[in-house]
């Protein structure tokens, strides 16, 4: 495959581009779909092939093929430069290419309990042990839909750039996900989705400890139904849930800190920034307001070394003590910013062109733990969990609409509360946060990004949060 | 030995499997060209281009189901592939949706929708990128413009256990616009089989003007507003029902109507939605669905009652229903969306209006609860105060929050023009009005 995208390289520099980057990229996925408890299907999907970034008179073309043979990716490399070279006169302000630290490495992720090893009857039994104890535990409402998504992966990749990186990586990754709702003729349906996700093997699924976990929440949902109350009105003291200040701080830190964003290259999709280019220092919040993309975390769902330009990863403050202080950068961005790329380009298969990415981002812990938080809580309320959630296209107004939720008296957890809203703005809320827990947690999703959009996984995280007294909303319905 | 043809390579790997014992047996063969050159900032940021063969597969045996995909390559070593999937399929357990696949009415032929102009333009699409560029700054001095110029050329080839092997040759155009200037954006969409420059120029300048008037914005209350949703959204919110008008949505509790039947009043009199295969004007238009039944147009919603959930055979069979020539198979999905247009000129939608917000497109549409449809969506670009029938002023960014049924049944105008609409949040084509939508909850941040 080395001599493959070396070809590449070589005939793509003899075309007239300045930068090549070839990739081999493979995604194989082994999914099971099921409804409660039974299966629906089994699934193998394989993406397979190389993709072909090249920079020809500061004009960028891309091209991808799953043809695997020389004359298959020469096609590509020949369609890629001709392609930017027909573009190249509309370029007012040539792109450049900034700096980066590039490696010549190979890595993988070990796996302590293989996919290939653990019988499929095994991997099947986890729904019918969900939807048979989901179905217990829910009393008096009923657990009407338990869907489950089950994915094991595994990613390779070999990248080489003109400029001589070389990096070969393999990362096995795990998913599952889950849908379920509860119903009451009287009381209507409560609804929860749900993903694990982490790089390594099927021992993931034991130290999530899926079933446990899952079967918890449809009993406290199912009482959720039944009882919570419409929220207070007032503005109150609010205990926010990590795994919503995860969210959080994905939404309102990680996405408004990639730089490609600020700069306008993704303004017709999902927008722009309030940060602008030049406001490193901005006060976006107070000195609990520190939030960190660190790819390098081990057994992360959205673990990396190296990134898909070659350029080595790290952990980057992106808000530090409440200041904006880094953003994400690949190459291109690093040059507009006169700075080094910090490695967050990211492509989610050989069809798609790199470009700058969260991995796992989260909210730095603090120093209380959690029942020291409601402790100090004369009257307020804590939001444990989510289903609904948006943020503008400058992630600036943002809105957080909690599922399972408690009232807090006199430090107190007081019963349920229903469908509160968290609607506020990214700098109210990092200036609002008066205390944290010390146990930081994360979460799994799929971010999504790019024309045509890329999913990528990713992690969020954070501590519970405590903010100081803020208005809640209630949903509709 | 020459190398076998898309169509060949699914025919053999369904005669194998067959006789390996799988009782229902499907290959669709898709090779797709695709350029697409995407800007910001009023210039190229990068042209894509994509060459891509990869074969989609479904197999079952004795109850059980297996799909997959792989690049086509991988179909020539039969063997192989064949006995990895036994492997998988033997032993996981019976698929409670296993219908068998159904007796196609056509057989064989093929169908064409292609535009040569579509294809002749993908060798270099930077005539169409200076046009959009051009276009935007024509009439008003915008400050800068991004968006996409997205062209494909689409084969596809489907062979199935029983005895289908069908054609599809497509073309197929999106682009999307969205301008800056001041404080005010604004964003339109098209799509469409063919190339049609004019409608690709309008789409420029419709984003620049609504960029232009909607600078100087204020801020708006939270409430209850009646509001006029702009085609691009109104396609969004109804491209989150027809998902949901499928029977896996229903099945897998996604779905605002799950506790409801065909027949049921869901919606305003006044609005109709066609899932819409066979318009040969929107780019998702086919001939055939992956079953290789025949497609044919029928409407998810008439006059506000349910009409058709959309079904592949499995979930047809799960729901005492038949199949609608939908299928995915697994998911059945709408292939086009069309909106049928209503009486109403634009102006006198507004005029209908005496304290209401104008909405010129979305994004982020999220939901606390699928079957009740609890949502909340952030309108973006250009929005506007309405006030006695006329637009007043534009206003900052809000949200809507309210439940679909409510969207739905609160239909209360539709302009006579329809546009033919995609974007990044629009992937089903859908062609849409203007919709007027009484009592709507906005809302936006409290701090």
């Amino acid at each position: 495959m080395e001599d493959l995208l070396q070809k590449a390289i070589a005939e793509a520099s003899s075309m007239g581009a300045t930068y090549v980057e070839a990739r081999y990229h493979k995604n194989d996925y082994f999914t099971l779909r099921a409804r409660n408890g039974n299966l629906i299907d089994s699934s193998r999907e394989v993406e397979e092939g190389v993709g072909v970034r090249v920079l020809v008179d500061g004009s960028l073309g891309f091209a991808s093929t799953s043809t695997l043979s020389i004359e298959g990716v020469l096609e590509a490399v020949r369609r890629a430069v001709a392609a930017a070279k027909r573009l190249s006169w509309l370029m007012k302000s040539p792109l450049r290419l900034g700096p980066g630290r590039t490696g010549r490495v190979k890595y993988e992720v070990p796996v302590a309990k293989s996919f290939e090893n653990t019988p499929l009857d095994e991997k099947i039994g986890l729904f019918r042990e969900l939807w048979n104890r989901g179905r217990e535990v829910v009393k008096e409402a009923s657990l009407k839909v338990m869907f489950n998504e089950y994915v094991e992966s595994l990613e390779e990749k070999v990248i080489l750039t003109s400029e001589g990186a070389y990096v070969r990586s393999t990362i096995p990754r795990l998913y599952f996900g889950y849908n379920m709702v509860i119903s009451h003729p009287q009381k209507g349906v409560v609804q929860r989705w749900r993903e694990f996700g982490g790089s390594g093997g099927f021992e993931l699924v034991e130290k999530w400890r899926v079933v446990d976990t899952v079967v918890e929440e449809a009993g406290t949902l199912g009482r959720v139904i039944l009882e919570a109350r419409a929220p207070p009105s007032e503005p109150v003291e609010v205990l926010v849930g990590s795994e919503i200040v995860g969210l959080m701080a994905h939404e309102s830190a990680g996405h408004p800190s990639e730089a490609d964003r600020i700069l306008g290259r993704e303004a017709a999709q999902a927008g722009m920034s309030f940060i602008k280019k030049g406001m490193r220092g901005f006060k976006v919040g107070n000195e609990n307001a520190t939030v960190v993309d660190d790819p390098t975390i081990p057994g992360s769902y959205g673990f990396f070394l190296y990134d898909d330009e070659g350029v080595s990863a790290r952990p980057k403050y992106l808000y530090r003590e409440g200041e904006v202080y880094e953003h994400l950068h690949n190459r291109f961005t690093a040059a507009e910013y006169n700075t080094e790329s910090n490695g967050s380009a990211r492509a989610m298969n050989y069809a798609s062109e790199p470009i700058i990415r969260m991995s796992n981002t989260y909210v730095t812990p603090g120093d209380y733990t959690f029942e020291e938080l409601v402790e100090d809580i004369e009257y307020g309320v804590y939001i444990k969990s989510y289903m609904e959630w948006n943020i503008d296209d400058e992630r600036w107004s943002q809105r957080y609409v909690g599922l399972e939720a408690y009232l807090i008296e006199k430090g107190e957890l007081k019963g349920f509360v229903r469908n509160p809203v968290l609607e506020l703005t990214t700098k109210t809320f990092y200036s609002s946060i008066v205390a944290k827990s010390k146990d930081l947690r994360f979460y799994a999703g799929t971010c999504g990004k790019g024309e045509p959009s890329q999913g990528v996984p990713v992690w969020f995280g954070g501590p519970d949060v405590k903010l100081s007294k803020i208005r809640l909303g209630v949903a509709p319905g | 030995m020459a190398a076998l043809s898309g169509s060949e390579l699914a025919s053999r790997f369904v005669s194998k499997a067959l006789e390996m014992g799988f009782s229902d047996v499907a290959v669709l063969v898709e090779d797709v060209s695709r350029v697409m050159v995407k800007f910001a900032n009023s210039q190229p940021s990068v042209v894509q281009r994509w060459d891509t063969s990869v074969a989609s597969l479904y197999l079952s045996k004795n109850r059980r189901l297996y799909t997959g995909s792989v690049v086509l390559d991988r179909l020539r070593d039969l063997d192989k592939l064949l006995h990895e999937i036994s492997y998988v399929v033997d032993r996981v357990s019976e698929s409670e949706l296993y219908a068998p696949l159904p007796e196609p009415s056509r057989k064989a032929g093929g169908f064409s929708f292609v535009d040569t102009r579509v294809v002749e333009s993908m060798k270099d699409p930077s005539r169409l990128a200076e046009l959009v560029l051009e276009a935007s700054a024509r009439e008003h001095k915008v400050d800068f413009t991004a968006g996409k110029v997205d062209l494909w050329l689409r084969r596809k080839h489907l062979a199935t256990s029983t005895g289908a092997l069908l054609e599809e040759e497509s073309t197929g155009v999106e682009v999307y616009v969205r301008s800056f200037k001041e404080d005010g954006s604004g964003q339109w969409g098209f799509s469409s089989r063919s190339l049609d420059e004019k409608k690709i120029e309008e789409t420029a300048l419709k984003a620049s003007e609504l960029a232009h008037e909607s600078r100087g914005r204020s801020p708006v209350e939270p409430g209850v507003y009646d509001v006029i949703l702009s085609p691009l959204v109104f396609s969004q919110l109804l491209n989150v029902v027809a998902w949901m008008s499928t029977g896996l949505s229903i099945l897998t509790g996604t779905s605002i109507f799950t506790d409801k039947k065909p027949g049921e009043q869901v919606a305003s009199t006044l609005l109709t939605v066609w899932d819409a295969p066979r318009d040969e004007k929107l780019p998702h238009s086919t001939g055939f669905d992956d079953e290789a039944l025949e497609t044919y147009n029928k409407p998810i919603i008439e006059k506000g009652v349910l009409k058709n959930i959309l079904h592949n055979s499995k979930t047809a069979a799960k729901l005492n229903a038949r199949p609608t020539g939908n299928a995915g198979w697994v998911a059945p999905r709408a292939w086009n969306l069309v909106i049928e247009s209503g009486d109403y000129k634009f102006d006198e939608l507004v005029s209908e209006v005496k304290r209401g917000v104008f909405i010129t497109n979305n994004w982020y549409t999220r939901l606390q609860n699928y079957v009740e449809g609890v949502f909340s969506t952030i309108a973006r670009d250009a929005i506007f105060l309405v006030e006695s029938g006329r637009i007043v002023k534009p206003l900052e960014r809000l949200r809507i929050a309210d439940t679909l049924p409510n969207i739905l049944k609160n239909v209360a105008g539709l302009t006579r023009d329809t546009y033919d609409v995609m974007w990044w949040e629009v992937r089903i084509p859908t062609r849409a009005p203007y919709a007027l939508i009484r009592n709507v909850n906005i809302t936006k941040h409290f701090a």
